[in-house]
């Protein structure tokens, strides 16, 4: 495994965290903040690309009657974008004209490394490898393992509990019961204790990966 | 793919039979019976044994851990994972275990297939194509277009390659009724034929009959066959031999919607076979192989389907890109598991396709410790992050003939204290020998107690518990310890790769030319534990964490690991 060669850290330190515990790296380059949500505690690493900016542009003739701003990206709590990854919300060409609809992404999910998502809904309890390419209207229901390296299909919907790989992504496996369950103790993952040892568990809370994210 | 360093996979007992059901004494018992007790992660059979703690289940009434061979798997539901809905076990019966919710991936790179309209006005109406947003191919390729938007499924099952229609099954019916009786007629105006004479001429004039054709040919004669065997001899039944009745019944029941008869069946008198073209019988021809050469000669390989695209197709005898069907999506099931040796239910999921929660669910992971390795040297590196820990350590580099420290750590799910003892061999199995020392084999691990006390008591509990003194490697001590996980140290020193041709000199069949992993190095190790739980209190839930007034039962558990440290740097 190679490590990119190393930045000097931002003098102030990496990361501004916000009033509910997200984590935003300095370096990270987000357009279109204001249709972005982060649900709390979520991390955006550096070099990580949210295209906030692409949001619908059809007129919306929502229920609620006031025209507010559009969300392009929603990002539940405690959830992991891990270094160079970009997330673009899908785009449709309609009459000629291209239209973008909200991305979806759950709680609890890892993105890794250098991946381009355009998935549409992405729900809780997901790991995604690094380099790992989304294509658009995708849908990866709850703990899903996608395996480094593999290319999800426009409009693939992976179903609860696949383990996908591959170019085009195809179902390898399944997580099995214990996906997401910290080892060596009931509870929510405070069972393990210290010693150096990784206190989360891929698919699992990421709350502690999150708290030694500085 | 290949696994990051370090892991640690579990052995299952029943990896060998004769162990399976057995008490953890009795295997104890075994293992020190016998003199080669050592477990070799690289015999072929460890491949079927060794699975991460999160895949093996635990059944509670044998004590034992459950890998999925000693599991019974029952099937739940089918559901369709492209579109998520449940298809009833009547409908998977009769129609096949393929989503008929117009769910299709495409037959050659197999992504989902998406309908689009070739509309020239722009206004998405008709004509409709199924197309492959992956590899762009569509159904245009094959010559199928579809009038409605909806239903593809039902449209598909109408139109061939090319666009010609396809009989329904009740016009196959009726048609095949048809050519009987105009056969019929044919055999009683004349001379009776010999079979074989009468068979090759029947339809020479529309080709061969369609795989579709022939199966359904096939499937009527064998019902046919079936039903007038039934109704004659009063024989029981329980014979199953080939070309009996009941051997057919039960092949036809794996077609059909009807349900098994359950009319005593007569003995058997021998079924005749099919005869005939239209009872399904098909002639091998020639001139189809030859007009394959010939078209092979004129469109080149490129114009042939790889070995596993053909498998995925319903029909096993294409050949050629332009025979190749939209695959519709095949169903998933949901499952249930049970101990293969107690019954005992395992797991259990809830049965609704959108819940991913379980009604039962017994892990291995909350009985049995998880036992786990790390270089000394070494931080936990943030995953994901581009920052690298201070001190990093590659596992992918182990350098041979150093003597290098790791920790194993070690945790308990369980409510009760454990004691814990440690084997391995002293050198690894396999070609590459390297050396372990476990400095402190023999410890004890502290209770696991419930998630509130751990959140009441976090800062002062959460760490190590020997924080007044600086841990040291000593052998006879432990490295570390906290509230339910112990770490000890091991030395361990990486055997040389050029070095495997001299062992086979001295012990022949260890050593020889390296293959492929032989530079990983693994180690076997064999833990056993101790404890004392409370008898008949099996579900902790039910046990208040102070327990005290059961009595107590001494039990002990014993399972091979192997620890995959990492890989031997060549010289
Ligand atoms: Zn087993
Ligand atoms: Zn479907
Ligand atoms: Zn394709
Ligand atoms: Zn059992």
């Amino acid at each position: 495994m190679s490590r990119p060669v190393t930045k000097k850290p931002a003098a102030k330190g990496e990361y501004i965290e916000t009033d509910s515990g997200n984590k935003v790296s300095r370096r990270s380059a987000i357009t279109g903040t204001a249709n972005i949500t982060l649900g709390g505690r979520t991390v955006i690493m550096a070099d990580v690309v949210l295209r906030g900016d692409l949001h619908s542009t059809r007129p919306t003739a929502s229920s609620s009657g006031k025209e507010g701003t559009p969300t392009s990206i929603s990002i539940g709590k405690c959830t992991v974008i891990s270094t160079g990854s970009v997330l673009k919300p899908p785009c449709r060409m309609s009459r000629g004209v291209p239209n973008f609809y909200p991305m979806k992404i759950g709680d609890n999910v890892f993105i890794g490394p250098n991946c381009v998502i355009s998935a549409i809904a992405i729900s809780s309890h997901v790991h995604i490898g690094a380099n790992v390419t989304i294509h658009a209207f995708a849908v990866i229901k709850e703990n899903v393992k996608i395996l480094p390296n593999t290319v999800v299909p426009s409009a693939m919907v992976i179903a609860p509990g696949s383990v996908v790989g591959g170019r085009p992504a195809q179902i390898v496996g399944e997580v099995g019961e214990g996906w997401g369950v910290s080892g060596g103790g009931a509870g929510n993952g405070l069972g393990v204790g210290g010693g150096g040892e990784e206190k989360w568990v891929e698919g699992g809370d990421l709350r502690e990966l999150v708290r030694s994210i500085k | 793919m290949a696994q990051a360093f370090p892991y640690t996979y579990y052995a299952c007992n029943c990896f060998d039979s004769n162990t399976s059901g057995k008490r953890a004494a009795a295997v104890l018992q075994e293992a020190a019976d016998e003199d080669e007790g050592t477990f070799d992660p690289r015999s072929p059979r460890a491949n079927y044994q060794l699975y991460p703690l999160e895949h093996l289940l635990y059944c509670e009434d044998c004590q034992q851990i459950r890998c999925p061979r000693c599991q019974i798997e029952e099937t739940l539901n089918w559901y369709c994972p492209s579109c998520l809905f449940e298809v009833p076990s009547s409908v998977v019966k009769s129609d096949g275990n393929r989503c008929n919710r117009s769910c299709f991936s495409c037959p050659l790179c197999t992504s989902p297939m998406q309908t689009f309209s070739l509309d020239p006005t722009g206004e998405s109406g008709p004509p409709f194509i199924l197309e492959c947003q992956y590899c762009r191919w569509s159904t245009v390729e094959i010559g199928i277009e579809f009038e409605k938007g909806q239903g593809i499924s039902a449209q598909l099952a109408r139109i061939g390659n090319g666009g010609k229609p396809l009989p329904s099954h009740k016009e196959r019916d009726k048609e095949r009724e048809r050519r009987k009786e105009l056969e019929a007629r044919k055999r009683d105006g004349r001379e009776l034929f010999s079979p074989s004479t009468e068979t090759t001429h029947t339809d020479k004039d529309e080709g061969p009959p369609s795989h579709d054709d022939l199966f359904a040919s096939l499937s009527a004669f064998y019902k046919s066959q079936v039903e007038s065997q039934t109704s004659a001899s009063p024989f029981s039944s329980h014979d199953i031999n080939f070309s009996s009745p009941s051997a057919y019944s039960r092949i036809m029941n794996l077609y059909s919607t009807s349900g098994p008869k359950k009319k005593q069946r007569p003995k058997p008198t021998a079924m005749r076979e099919a005869a005939s073209a239209l009872e399904g019988l098909t002639l091998h021809d020639p001139s189809a192989d030859t007009a394959a050469i010939e078209r092979l000669k004129r469109d080149g390989w490129a114009s042939t389907i790889s070995p596993a695209q053909k498998r995925a197709q319903p029909n096993p005898s294409v050949r050629f890109t332009s025979d190749l069907r939209p695959l519709a999506t095949l169903l998933c099931t949901k499952r249930s598991k049970r101990c293969r040796s107690c019954r005992q239910i395992l797991t259990k999921p809830e049965a609704k396709i959108t819940s991913t929660r379980y009604k039962i669910k017994l892990l291995a992971l909350n009985h049995i410790p998880r036992l786990s390795i790390r270089a000394l040297a070494s931080d936990t590196p943030v995953p994901g992050s581009s920052r690298p820990p201070a001190k990093v350590f590659d596992y992918n580099a182990l350098k041979p003939g150093i003597p290098t420290h790791f920790l194993f750590h070690m945790s308990n799910p369980l409510f009760d204290p454990i004691k814990v003892t440690l084997a391995t061999p002293s050198t690894t199995p396999g070609k590459v020998q390297s050396r372990v020392t476990i400095l402190c084999p023999q410890f004890d691990v502290g209770a696991n107690t419930d998630i509130w006390d751990d959140a009441l008591n976090m800062p002062a509990k959460r760490g190590s518990l020997l924080s007044d003194q600086a841990p040291q490697i000593e052998a006879g001590k432990i490295w570390d310890r906290g509230r339910n996980w112990t770490s000890v140290a091991v030395e361990i020193v990486p055997g040389f790769l050029d070095e495997s041709a001299r062992v086979e000199a001295e012990t022949p069949g260890r050593g020889g030319p390296l293959e492929e992993d032989d530079d990983v190095l693994e180690i076997p190790v064999f833990v056993r534990i101790e404890y004392e739980a409370d008898t008949g209190a099996d579900e902790r839930g039910l046990v208040d964490s102070k327990g005290g007034k059961g009595e107590k039962e001494k039990r002990e558990e014993a399972f091979w690991t192997v620890v995959g440290v990492g890989r031997i740097k060549g010289s």
